[in-house]
């Protein structure tokens, strides 16, 4: 027995219905032959896909863990790539060792979401930034003020000096 | 790596030695690197989606092969890009 991670995306224009029995049909198998579904995680939802997968752009994310003999990720592979619903799988083998101590995944949101934030964080900064300067070349003038002043006072004091 | 070698290596003009670049995963204590973590992934390929050398990153030979693989799996899944314009 192993630990699998199984992330499946499939095609966002399938019913919900259409989903779950792909889903269903998946876990059915791992427990028939053996294995035990640890989680089904449907929290990522749709996403932007990096790159277009038979023309499409957007994918419905799946991560399915369980625990299974060796030979069953071919056998799930094998009824994966028939499915004409699922764009693409992958397959892979969580190691204990590391699993112990793994962080709890990052669950990504669709990415446009969270781009803006990252921006307005920048954009504060740059605001920061652009005040400080500010400040300081507001500072610059006022100090040539005060030494042209100081100069000027030195040649009052000199002019009567002179007279 | 030793002095002498420091040593040859030509000082900048400037005066200012190159500091010693450190890896992060060995800074965050990250003991897998997460293919689903995208937003980490990302600070490692380039805006065409190469892999960047840890001579650019910094990290060490034993993340920079868990990294490399952690960015293969994360393409095969569309969540990053294998080339991008």
């Amino acid at each position: 027995m192993n630990r699998y991670e199984l992330t499946i995306i499939l095609d966002t224009s399938l019913e919900d219905s259409d989903r779950s029995a792909v889903l269903d049909k998946v876990t059915a198998l791992i427990t028939a032959k053996g294995g035990e579904v640890e989680k089904v995680d449907t929290t990522w939802g749709k996403r932007r896909l990096a790159y277009a997968i038979n023309y499409k752009t957007e994918g419905w994310y799946v991560l399915v863990t369980f625990q299974a003999p060796t030979d069953l990720p071919r056998e799930i592979e094998r009824q994966l790539r028939i499915n004409e619903n699922v764009l693409r799988y992958m397959t892979v083998r969580v190691l204990e060792k590391k699993s112990k101590v793994k962080p709890k995944p990052v669950p990504v949101r669709v990415a446009p979401a969270e781009a803006p934030k990252a921006e307005a964080v920048e954009a504060a900064a740059e605001a920061v930034a652009a005040e400080a300067e500010a400040a300081v070349e507001a500072a610059e003038p006022a100090a040539e003020a005060v030494e042209a002043a100081a100069e000027a006072i030195e040649a009052a004091v000199e002019a009567p000096a002179a007279e | 790596m030793s002095e002498a070698r420091e040593e040859r290596r030509p000082r900048p003009r400037n005066g200012r030695r190159p500091r010693r670049k450190v890896c992060s995963f060995c800074v965050d204590k990250i003991p897998y690197i997460d293919y689903k973590d995208v937003n980490r992934l990302r600070r490692f390929i380039n805006e065409r989606g190469k892999i960047l050398p840890c001579r650019m990153t910094g990290n060490c030979a034993k993340h920079q092969r868990q990294l490399s693989e952690a960015i293969k799996r994360a393409r095969i899944i569309a969540l990053l890009p294998y080339t991008a314009e």
